[in-house]
Formats: structure tokens, sequence, C-alpha cells
């Protein structure tokens, strides 16, 4: 009992006499665990929503089957009617069709239609079925009605009765509202048709894009789904909603993942703080720690009452972190929606719910950082002989284990050797692993290099005579490197962190600008609309364009989807010119290319994407079997090319043998070369005057650079935040290290003053070691930074998202934020040391405090 | 006759639109829009006095009409016994969707099916019902001889002219095969029925009386061998009921002495009688038609459901000419209550059948419009 | 060389410590200051070194009023002019011997090439040679104050102060101490004054001063009164 008061008294008293530092750490805290839930409640809103979403389009299915291709031949759909054990079998037709009056939003221009046979989807989909008037109930099954969610009325602006003008390849197809949904999820942009007259209007007779299936009662799912895999050739998928769900995670996971693993490096600097505020605050108490040892405290008593200290600042910063990170992701999801930019999931409109799981992790998280912080100072505080701990001048000892390089140069090693291993499950956790080893290890090198940096300063300096300021500084940063490292370390965390990112991020900008400029070789572009199941150019359109006053050469593209995995998102396959000899002429190739004598007569050559090798093992020359066209075919993997537009995989072939393999005469997508003598504005003015020029969508070169590094900037915009808060923190951890150290060495400025050192030149010797410490700081900063940004770029990248980048070092930004850290830190050591002056030199002086 | 089922959509009230569809075709097929009785939709054939009917293939299909229907009446008798009511009920529905849609999903055509089971023991109608569009073999009602299915439901008109049917009901499972013992019997004139002051207010309307049914009924999971002795009633037409009309009482009895009899009367929203038939053919095939004005319909008992408030007319007078019949119900719950997803409830259900006074024999009796008028 | 002119000196609360102190310290003159606890004696060190002001009275060293200098001006003039012992010895730890011993000569401009010398002079004659680039930490207490009295002296300061300068050594010690700063203050030609409750501390100076609430009174060595240090 007394000894708990006595705790209460000890605590109550350290924290009253250093609000700052307390309130430093617990904001630490508080943003590391706040930063990290809130990527997570988003990251699940979102994921959920969207998951749910995706459920209610599936109904109460058991099974999905769907074609590898996006659409499957509707005879399959009498096959599994009528095959042993299924209850219901439920034909869907879901297009993205392009609305003309928002075509111009990215991503979100375009509407889900979902095509039912009401008397099937009933039972199966309830959710879906479309509620129209009571005097037109036929409009269930009309061919120019359609019913919308709530969302998709409000976003596009009308109501029951309207008319809706959607687009098909280059012309507009009107429908007419007729009313709502019997239950839509909210935010949830969809639209029902009849599945008859979404086929027939928007040209897809006799294709489905899956056929759901209730089983009977009583039917073995799995041993149901085997026999169906069996029956069914290579072209289908059976899927469950399990793989739907699968899919969805799949398509954000690495951006989730790299979201959190910010978020916890934020927390370590956080960590870092805390270790550092202890450490000071040990220190300074240094002889009231060893009264309570003399006075009667045993060691645990002492190690509990500094580890406490450390668990109550955690625990309050953890609990301010939990609120302040749950209103972060609100706000955050009304602002960017619900992937922070990522793009990953559009359409929907994710609610935040309190996830006490998650909650409990992250506040331990934070708690348990906290203490963890304080456990080396306390541990510390705990082993100190009482005796020479009251001898003034020892405060340096208490660093001096804290020193040793050993267990540094382990961390650095281990991460060294841990860049070497595979990722687990798609995600790169020793790249990560990596990354804190290094930043571990390099934060504990830090009293050992402070010391041989300033010591060689020191030397070096001693050369020449040294005005006092200097000379003081550099002694002092040279000879007690302990505790200057303790206050470094912010600095050093901050800026290895933001030299980390940003020169992944600019590494990664540059090299999509370079894939930009070689993907875009042609003056315009053209597409029927940015995206969508509907879109599509006939043969005579295309040669219309083709023979446009202006134009020197136009390539034809046709993508279209294909489901390789019902886990994984789906893979684009793009159907172009490609001369087989030379295909980097087209495409940004990266290392072994087939040359055209090695390709297999036999088999169609493909050039595939980085993610293709990673994710479906299509190395270069490897045999595959494609599922395009009516039956499966062989195709041989000719090259590989550097995509950083599609995750998930792409391929390309030769549009020629597109065309033989399928007979679809579409294509989506024009590339055209201006005459020398021909302008892009007239050009483009020639092509809007065809007589379905009103839908083309024109581009040059030039908008479409802009728009990809536009949205590319936007997608990234959340690791600037993340950035942001590191220095925050790693200024944080200035503020308060100094101003502790200012506080400790209160007497020693006495003596100082008393010897005939004015105020100024105290505050300028503070500048001084500042300024020196910070520099110090920001070059370790740089080099541990490039270090991890290695890893980055070569590693967790390729790894998350398989792509390769160039590395590249923002040299002008990196050193800009180097200098606002130099400035801030030596303002801030200014600031901590006024306050420290305003307290009597004379004061200082004397032995009774 | 009969232009009754609603049919039951599966479960839950989402499925409330989709019912409500079925609904409407079951009923609207009968109902005569005022406008378009101005311009008659062009797309539907009209029914022509005159038009003789042509055996075998007008047993089958007629697809240009808007609504057509195979409706199966019958007393059944278990093992031991004891009587049941059955009801097998096959719709084809005519749509108004454009008829160039060259889609296979287009809904042209649709198929509904309704069967119930009406066995005292229970107290109350088991019955079941399925929809669909035609298409893919899964849906159909063919063109030439009887055959219509909906999935593992369907209704055949074999070689030898015997009907088999097998339904798959939830609760039940029918197999029947009905055997005509009879001709025919063509209704009205010739096969040409009114069913309203307007001569297009008619169908082509023929039945199937006495026939004589085998097969089994599974319950429970145990399956019984049945006999007895079934009606079956096939009639297209394009507009049907007047626009005045509240909603029909109906019989078809197939008599102990092997007549037949078919009667029914439409009734208006104030309570009058806006037409009535009635038909009877003796065992020598000797056919006599009622007029309008030799029909009476007279309700003799009454009875209110629990479920729905509505009071039935479940004991029934009825004077052809000079002779009084009265029908007496197997039980008097009967109701197909559907509220809960088609908003539509009628009553539907086997009855004893007297001739002035002395048992003549059993049939099936339909109230509709009792709950409230039918919406036309 | 000093002069106290009526200094008084009061604290909020109403304590008055010095009312009316006048004294005049002759340039190489070394004089210890006594007195009961709460005297003022710490105080009348803080104004001579300009690290207080009196609440009236005038304080000159070496004519110039140091009581009336703004804080920059008093520290140029502490910075050249005095020199300071304290208790607890207040060696910086982070720098060596040399360097603690060198700060006011650097301080005062003088080059690194001369301080260098002058400091090793003043660490050989406090006993200290060889030692100059050990850092306070391996130091005994003597040593450490040893220290102290070279820094206080390196850059020949007119009046070194000192405030119970072996308040923390043994007898022994403090004795040795003494004795170094006493023949060091001589061979500096510095004036001293000492504030000490210890005997033996005072006996070693030319002249005893009581500060007693009437003011500061001339006492003999030889008939020094007060309590013996311990």
């Amino acid at each position: 009992m007394q000894a708990m008061m006595l705790r209460r008294w000890l605590l109550w008293g350290e924290w009253r006499a250093h609000v700052p530092q307390a309130a430093a750490v617990v904001a630490a805290i508080a943003l590391g665990v706040a930063l990290g839930f809130a990527v997570h409640l988003i990251n699940a809103a979102a994921y959920n929503e969207f998951a749910a979403a995706a459920r209610s389009l599936s109904g109460e299915s058991d099974l999905q089957v769907r074609g590898v291709q996006a659409t499957l031949d509707e005879t399959l759909y009498p096959f599994l009617a009528q095959r042993d054990g299924v209850r219901i079998a439920n034909p869907v037709l879901e297009l993205d069709i392009i609305v003309p009056a928002h075509a111009n939003e990215r991503r979100h221009g375009m509407l889900k239609v979902v095509g039912l046979d009401i008397f099937r989807a009933a039972a199966i989909a309830p959710d879906l079925v479309g509620i129209p008037e009571e005097d037109n109930l036929f409009d269930l099954l009309a061919d120019d009605a359609i019913f919308l969610s709530p969302a998709a009325m409000e976003w596009l602006g009308v109501r029951r009765g309207d008319p809706l003008p959607l687009r098909r390849g280059t012309q507009v197809v009107t429908l007419r509202v007729a009313g709502g949904l019997a239950r839509a999820r909210a935010g949830q942009r969809l639209g029902v048709m009849d599945i008859g007259a979404l086929q027939w209007r928007f040209r897809q007779l006799g294709r489905l894009s899956r056929v759901e299936l209730q089983l009977l009662p009583g039917v073995d799912r799995d041993a149901f789904k085997a026999a169906l895999v069996r029956d069914l050739d290579e072209r289908h998928l059976v899927t469950q909603v399990s793989d739907q769900e699968a899919r969805v995670a799949n398509m954000s996971r690495a951006y989730r993942v790299n979201l959190n693993m910010l978020a916890l490096v934020a927390l370590f600097t956080g960590a870092f703080l805390v270790f550092s505020t202890q450490m000071l605050s040990v220190v300074r108490r240094r002889h009231q720690l060893a009264l309570l040892r003399v006075l009667g405290f045993t060691r645990a008593q002492l190690l509990w009452q500094i580890a406490l200290e450390g668990a109550i600042l955690g625990t309050a910063g953890a609990l301010l972190g939990l609120a302040l990170g749950h209103a972060a992701a609100a706000a955050a999801l009304d602002l960017f929606g619900g992937d922070l930019g990522g793009g990953f999931f559009s359409g929907i409109q994710p609610q935040i719910r309190f996830d006490p799981a998650a909650a409990g992790v992250f506040f331990l998280l934070g708690a348990g950082i906290a203490m963890l912080g304080s456990m080396a100072p306390a541990w510390e505080a705990a082993r100190t002989h009482p005796a020479p701990a009251l001898k003034p001048g020892s405060e340096d000892h208490a660093y001096a284990r804290l020193a040793s390089p050993w267990p540094a140069l382990a961390c650095l090693a281990a991460g060294g050797l841990f860049t070497q291993l595979p990722p687990v499950s798609g995600l790169p956790v020793f790249g990560y692993l990596a990354v804190a080893l290094l930043l571990i290890g390099g934060i504990a090198l830090m009293p050992r290099l402070a010391a041989s940096a300033f010591s060689g300063l020191l030397s070096l300096a001693a050369r020449r005579p040294l005005r006092v300021i200097p000379a003081l500084a550099l002694s002092r940063l040279a000879n007690a490197p302990n505790q200057a490292a303790v206050a470094l370390g912010g600095v050093l965390a901050s800026f290895t962190l933001v030299a980390a990112m940003g020169i992944m991020v600019s590494s990664f900008r540059i090299s999509v600008d370079e894939w930009l400029r070689h993907i875009l070789p042609a003056d315009l572009y053209v597409q029927t609309a940015a995206a969508g199941d509907t879109r599509g150019l006939t043969p005579a359109e295309a040669e219309m364009i083709a023979a446009a006053p202006g134009i020197l050469r136009a390539d034809f593209f046709r993508s279209t989807q294909l489901a390789l995995d019902p886990a994984r998102p789906g893979v684009t396959l793009i159907a172009r010119p490609i001369d087989a000899a030379d295909p980097a002429a087209t495409l940004p190739m990266t290392g072994t290319t087939l040359p055209p004598a090695a390709l297999p007569r036999d088999a169609i050559p493909v050039w595939v994407s980085e993610a293709m090798v990673d994710l479906y093992g299509h190395t270069p020359g490897k045999r595959i079997t494609l599922p395009i066209g009516d039956a499966p075919r062989d195709f041989v993997v000719a090259g590989v090319w550097r995509d950083y537009g599609r995750q998930f995989g792409a391929i390309q072939m030769r549009l020629s043998d597109y065309r033989s393999l399928t007979r679809d005469p579409l294509v989506n997508d024009a590339a055209l070369w201006l005459r020398a003598d021909a302008t892009a504005e007239d050009a483009m003015a020639s092509l809007q005057r065809l007589p379905f020029g009103g839908v083309l969508d024109i581009s040059a070169r030039s908008r479409i650079r802009a728009l990809s590094l536009d949205i590319f900037d936007r997608s990234f915009a959340v690791t600037y935040l993340l950035e942001a808060v590191a220095v925050i923190i790693g200024l944080l951890g200035v503020a308060a290290g100094f101003s502790a150290q200012t506080l400790a060495r209160i007497r020693e400025f006495g003596v100082l003053r008393h010897i005939g050192m004015t105020r100024r030149q105290i505050l300028a010797l503070l500048a001084a070691e500042s300024g020196l410490l910070t520099a110090l700081g920001i070059v370790l900063g740089f080099v541990l930074g490039g270090c991890i940004s290695l890893i980055l770029v070569f590693i967790v990248n390729p790894q998350s998202f398989h792509w390769t980048l160039q590395w590249h070092l923002p040299g002008q930004e990196l050193a800009a934020v180097a200098l606002a850290l130099l400035l801030s830190a030596s303002l801030t050591a200014l600031a901590a040391g006024r306050r420290a002056l305003a307290d009597n030199a004379v004061r200082a002086v004397r032995e009774d405090w | 006759m009969t232009g009754r089922a609603r049919p039951r959509p599966p479960r839950g009230p989402a499925l409330l639109a989709a019912g409500m569809l079925l609904a409407t075709l079951c009923w609207a097929d009968a109902a005569v829009d005022p406008a378009a009785e101005a311009e008659p939709a062009p797309r539907f054939a009209p029914v022509v006095p005159g038009t003789p009917l042509a055996f075998p293939a007008d047993f089958g299909a007629h697809p240009d009409f808007r609504t057509e229907w195979w409706y199966a009446t019958g007393w059944l008798e278990m093992p031991d016994g004891r009587p049941l009511g059955f009801q097998v009920t096959f719709f084809r529905a005519a749509t108004e969707v454009d008829r160039a849609n060259p889609s296979h999903f287009s809904p042209k055509q649709l198929i509904i099916a309704h069967a119930a089971l009406s066995d005292p023991a229970v107290g109350r109608l088991l019955h079941d019902q399925r929809s669909a569009r035609e298409g893919f073999g899964l849906a159909y009602a063919r063109e030439g001889d009887t055959d219509v299915r909906l999935d593992d439901w369907h209704l055949v008109r074999t070689r030898n002219g015997h009907y088999e049917t097998v339904i798959h009901a939830d609760g039940f499972t029918l197999r029947l095969s009905l055997a005509p013992t009879q001709p025919p019997m063509k209704q009205d004139r010739d096969g040409y029925s009114r069913k309203g002051p307007r001569p297009e207010q008619a169908s082509h309307y023929y039945s199937e009386p006495h026939l004589r049914v085998s097969g089994s009924v599974t319950r429970d999971g145990s399956t019984m061998p049945i006999k007895g002795t079934a009606w079956l009633d096939h009639e297209w037409s394009t507009a049907y009921l007047d626009p005045d009309a509240d909603g029909w009482d109906w019989v078809g009895a197939s008599l102990d002495d092997g007549s037949a009899l078919m009667a029914f009367r439409i009734r208006g929203k104030d309570g009058s009688t806006i037409w009535a038939y009635a038909g009877l053919r003796d065992a020598a095939g000797r056919f006599t038609l009622y007029e309008p004005g030799q029909v009476d319909f007279q309700p003799r008992r009454t009875w209110r459901s629990p479920r729905t408030g509505a009071a039935y007319p479940v004991e029934m007078q009825i004077r052809t000419g000079t002779t009084e019949w009265r029908l007496l119900p197997l039980q008097d719950d009967q109701e197909l209550d559907a509220r809960q997803s088609t908003g539509a409830v009628y009553w539907e259900g086997a009855v004893t059948v007297t001739r002035d006074g002395r048992p003549a024999g059993r049939g099936y009796y339909e109230l509709t419009g009792y709950v409230r008028p039918l919406r036309l | 060389m000093l002069e106290l002119r009526d200094v008084r000196k009061g604290y909020a609360g109403g304590r008055q410590v010095l009312s009316g102190l006048s004294y005049a310290l002759a340039a190489g003159e070394y004089v210890a200051v006594m007195g009961e606890s709460g005297v003022g004696k710490s105080t009348l060190l803080n104004l001579i070194a300009g690290l207080d002001v009196p609440d009236s009275g005038e304080i000159r060293i070496d004519g110039i009023a140091i009581s009336s200098l703004d804080d920059d001006a008093a520290t140029r003039l502490r910075r050249r002019r005095l020199g300071f012992v304290f208790q607890a010895f207040h060696v910086l730890p982070h720098l060596t011997l040399q360097q603690n011993v060198a700060l006011p000569l650097l301080l005062n401009g003088v080059s690194v090439k001369h301080a260098e010398a002058r400091t090793q002079d003043m660490l050989d004659a406090v006993g200290l040679h060889g030692k100059a680039r050990q850092f306070p930490r391996q130091l005994s207490g003597g040593e450490m104050q040893r220290v102290a009295i070279a820094r206080a002296l390196v850059h020949r300061p007119a009046l070194l102060l000192a405030d119970e300068p072996t308040g923390n050594l043994d007898p022994d010690t403090a004795r040795d101490i003494l004795a170094l700063m006493r023949a060091e203050i001589r061979e500096n030609g510095a004036s001293a004054m000492i504030v000490t409750h210890s005997r033996l501390a005072a006996e070693t100076a030319d002249r005893i001063l009581v500060l007693t609430q009437a003011g500061l009174h001339s006492m003999e060595p030889s008939s020094a009164g007060g309590r013996a240090h311990p």
C-alpha cells in the first residue's frame, strides 16, 4: 500500500516536472497507433463492403460457374440446370456499362448492370429483384426497363420513369428507369434488367457472365464441385463465394499490408521516442533514483517503477491513438474513399465499424511498445550502484553499456540475410523484417558512429585554431556520444524513413514515367470510352479512323479479361500488332526475349508482364495453355515486359493471332501516328467529325501521361502523409530529447555562465550541438534510408506488386527536407535551451537540489 | 375456365415483385384493358367464333394467343379408401416483349405451374408452384400435342391419348396417368366459350371429363398407389374478363352416371352476374347448353377464413334449367392464401355434387375475387 | 580593486540578507568571509560576480560598477576579471582536464597555442602533470578541485571567488587544496574572497571577515572565532 502510494508520488512528481516530455511520448504513441488503426479500419471497412457487395451479387448460391474469358456460352446454362443435384441454376450476365454523362470520370464512369432471369434469380438473389410500379409489373421483363439501386439513382440523377442513356460501343442505348431494387447496399451503384434484354441491347447474344447454382439439400458440395470441374473443360471455372472473397482480398492485400507496415514504422519511431525520453529521464534522475535505492527501494521495485511509467504513458497514448484513429478513418473515408486513393474499391460506400479485436491488438501494440521502450532505461536504473551514481559527473556512464556494437552489427547482418529470402504467401515479410532490423541496428550503432564522427571532426579541427563554441560543441558530442545518440535517434529514424520512402516513391515515379514514354509511342490514342465491357469499334469504324485525314498509321488493340485463377483478380489479354522479331519496339521488354527462330511452330507467341512470371510461373520459353477462342490452345512465352498498369498480370499477343482464334472482329483502342504535316488538333477535330466521333475519347500522348502520373501521385498521397507523421514524431523526439538534456545540463550551463559565457553563447552552443547532431543524423539517415530504399525498390515492390523498378535518388527533394529538418531541429533545441536558461545560473551550481 | 392459379413464389417477402408479376400474369390474361379493347394488341390472335377445334393439334399449345392453360383436377382414393383432392395446372402466358429480340432468354412465353393436394386429415391445402420463361428446353409448351414442361414438372399426352404428369412439389410428389374414357367435351358452341357480353370476351375451351387416374402420391417419404377420377380443362384466349368483373365461381364435375357438368358465373363488382354458363353432357354424348338466363348460382353456406377474413360460399346451389345442383366441399378450408407473396387469395377445392337432392358425383369448385376485387 | 558601497539585497517574502554593506578589497588581498547559514554569504558572492543585482548600492570591480552593467557586459567583465571555485567542483564531465582549464582562455579569445601552453603550465602547477587528456570522471574529489583552481586562475583574473571550496573534501585534502589555492593566488597576482564555514579554510586567508546582519566585520586570523570545521 505504502509502496503504491510512493509509486504514485514519484510518477506524479516526475510528470508534473516534465509535462512536455510526457506529452511528446503520449503524442508519438498516439500518432503511431492512430495511423495503424485508421489504416486498418479503412481497409477493413472497404474490404468488408466490397466483399458484401460482391456477395450480394452472388446471392445465396452454393457455386458459381464462370468462364476464363469474360463471358461463357449460354448453352452451359441448361446443361447445369438439368444436372443432378442442382436445385436452381441462375444465369447472370453482368456488364460494366459506360454512362455517357459520366464517361469522363475515370474508374467511376461505369454502371454495373446485372442481367437476370427474375424467375431464377428471385430464389437465389432476392436482393437484386427490381421493384416496379404496381401498374407496370411487366417492367420486370421489359426490354427497355432498368431498375437502379438508390446510390445509382442518386449518382445518375434519375428517378423512376426517367430515360437513362448508356453506351454500347460507339452508340447510345436509352433505357427507362422502371424502379428500385428490393435491397441494395448503401452506396452500391447497380442496375438490374432482364437478361434477355441485356443480351440483346448490349450485343451479348448467347453470352453469360456466370451461372450460379443452388444445390438440392443433402448434396455434397465439394463432391459435386469436383465432378463438375471434371466434366467442364479448362475454359470454365467453378468457384465459391469464398473464392470471390479471396479474390477481393488478393486485389488489395499487398497495398493494405504495405500501408500497415508504414504505420508500424511510425509506431516504431514512437517507441524510439519513448526509449529516448525514458533514458534521459533516468539519467536526469540518477541522483534521485540512487537516493531511493539508498533509502531502501529494491532493484525490482525501481525496475518496475520506470517500466510502469512507460506503460502508463503508452496506455494513455494508445487509448488516445485509438480514438484518433477511429476519427481519422471516418474522415479519410469521407475525403478519399475506401482505398485511400489506391483505386481498388470503387462504386461502394464503406462504413467504419468499431472493431474490438483490432482495437485490442493496436492498443497492446502501442502500450507494449512504450513499455518495451522503457525497459532498457529501467534496467539501467535498476542495476546502477547507488553510491557512484550520487557522485556528480557520472551521467554518461548510464549510456556506456548501450554502446556495445555487437547487437547492432548482428541486427544489420540479419537484415542483410533477410533480403535474400523469398516472400511468404505473396507478401514481402522478410523484406519488412530486414527494414526493421536495419533501422534498429543503425540506431543502436549510433553512439559509436557519433563518437567516431565527432572525434574525427574534433581532431581535424584541432589542426587549426577553433573558436570556443564549435570546440565546446564538438567536445561534448565526441565525448558524450551516448547522450548525443539518444537525441539523434529521432532525427535518424525520421530522416531514414523520409529518405527510404522518398527514394522509393521517386524511383517508382521515374520508372513509371519512362515506362509511359515507352508504351505511348503514338501521337494520339482513341478509346470508345475509358473502359467497360460494352466498348468496341467494328472493323468498318476502325477503317474510318485509319482513313481519317492526317493519320499516318493506326494500330488497333483488343483487350479482354481472362480469369485464370478463381482466387485472383483477372488477367488482361491485349491483342495488338507486335513484331515477333522485335517486340521491344512496341513493348517495354525486360530480360531475355526469345528470337523468332526459337519460337516453336505449333505454339502461338505471347509476351507476358512480370506479374505473370511471379503469379503463374510464365517464364520465357515456357509452353502454356490458355483458353482463348473456342478451345484451349498452346502458347509459348516469348518474352517478359514491364507493366505498372496491371498488378495482377497481363498477356499480349498479336492481333492477327487473336482474331484467327476468336473470330472477334472488335477492337477497343487505337494508337494513331500523325503525318508530318498534320497537327494533333486538326486530327482530333477530323476524328470527332466521324459519324461516331462524339463517343470517341481521343487523347494526346501528353494528356494520358499527365493523367497517369496524376493518378500515381494520388495513390501515393497517403505515403506522404506517413512521411510527414514520421518527421513530426522525429521532431518531437528532438524536442523531448533536447529539452530533457538541457534540463539535465542546467548545472553545466551555470558553470559556463560563471566562467563567463553569455546567454547567447550558450544558445549558440546548443544550436551548434543540435545542428551538428542533426546533420550527422541526416547523413546517417540518408545512408540507412538509402539501404532501406534498396530493399523497398528491389525486394518489397517486386514481391508485393510483381514489378521491378529502377532506383533513383530525388536529390533536391531530400536536400530540401534535410535542410528543413536541420533548421527545425536547431530551432527546437534553441527553444528547449531558452527554457533551461530562464532558470537562474546561481541556483544551478548549488548542490542542494 | 379456371384462370386461377396464382403461383406461390419460393420464399420470403423479397420475392414480392416476382410473385406479383406471376399473379398478374395469371389474372391479367383475363383482363381487357379498355384502351386495348378499342385497339386490340395486334400481336395476339383473337378468339373468333366458328373456328372449329382440330385435334390433335389443338391438344398442343397456341402461342399466338395471350393465355393458355391445362388444368387437371380430381378426386383420388388412397389404399385405405380415404379421399384426396388434387390439382395440377400448367399455364402458358405470352408477354408483350419485343418479338424482334433474338435472345434465347427473351421472355416471350412464360410457363407457370401450380399443384395442390387437398387432404381433410391435414385440414388445409398443400400446394406448390413453379414459373419460368420458355427456353433452353427447361420450360416449354409445345405445339402439336399436349406437352408442357417446367424443369422437373411436366404434363404430356402420349400417343394413346393418356396424359402423364409428374410433379415434384414441396411436400409431395405426384406421378399420375390420366386415361380418357370419353371423347373431349367441347364447351359452349363447339369449343367457342363466351365469358361476357362482348363476342371477343371468349376462349377456345374443351374439357376431358371422366379421366381414369392411376399412379402414386409420395408424401413424407412414403409412396402410395392411388386411383381416382379427374377432369382436364384446356383453354386458350386473348381477351377474357369483362372490366367490370369481380371474380368468378366455377365447377366441373364428372357424374356417377357418366355424364359431365361444367358451370360458371362471372360476378360483377356490383354483385350482379355478368355472365353465366352451364354445359351438361350425358353418357351417350348428348350435349345440353344452358344460356346465361338459364343458369343461377345461390350460395347456401359460407365459410369465413380465419387467415384472410374472406367469406366463401363453400356450399353452392346451382340451377340449370329445371335441375338443382348442390356443391358440398370435401373440407371447408381449401383456401389458397398467398398474400405474403403474390397478394392473391382464392378457394379451390374438391366437392361432392347432388342433383335435385340425390348424390350425383364429385367435382372441383373454384371461387375467386372474394378477398378483394380482381384488379383489372 | 573591489569596492562594495552600501549594498542592500532582500528576497521576495521580505527577508533582508544584506543591509547596507560596504567594504573595499585591496589588490592582492586574500580574505575569507565567515558567517552563519542564511546570513547572505553566497548572495554576496553572486552580487560580486554580477550574477545577481543588488536592490541598492554599488559594486565596483577595477572601478567598473558591475552592478549597473547589463547581463552581457557583466558577463564579459566576469569572463576577464573573475575566477570561480565551487564546493561541488563543477568540472565539465565531457571535457578533458586540459579543455576544462582552457575554457576561460578560449572564451577570452586567447589563441589556442597560447592557451595550450598556459593550460599546461596551470595543470603542472596544480599537480596534474601528465593528466591533461584525462576526463574528470577518473579523478578524485581533490584532483577535481585542483582542476577547478587551475580553471579559476588560468586567465589571471583580478579576483577569485570561492564558495566553500573544501566543503566536499576530507581534512587532509582540504589542507592541500587550501595551500595550493593560496599559493596560486599569490603566484597569479589575484585578490581572493573565500566564503566558508571552515575555520581551517578561513585561517589561510590574510584576513577573516565575519558577515552578520549588521555588516561585514574584520577579524584577525589569530583571533578568529566561530565554529571550527569538523
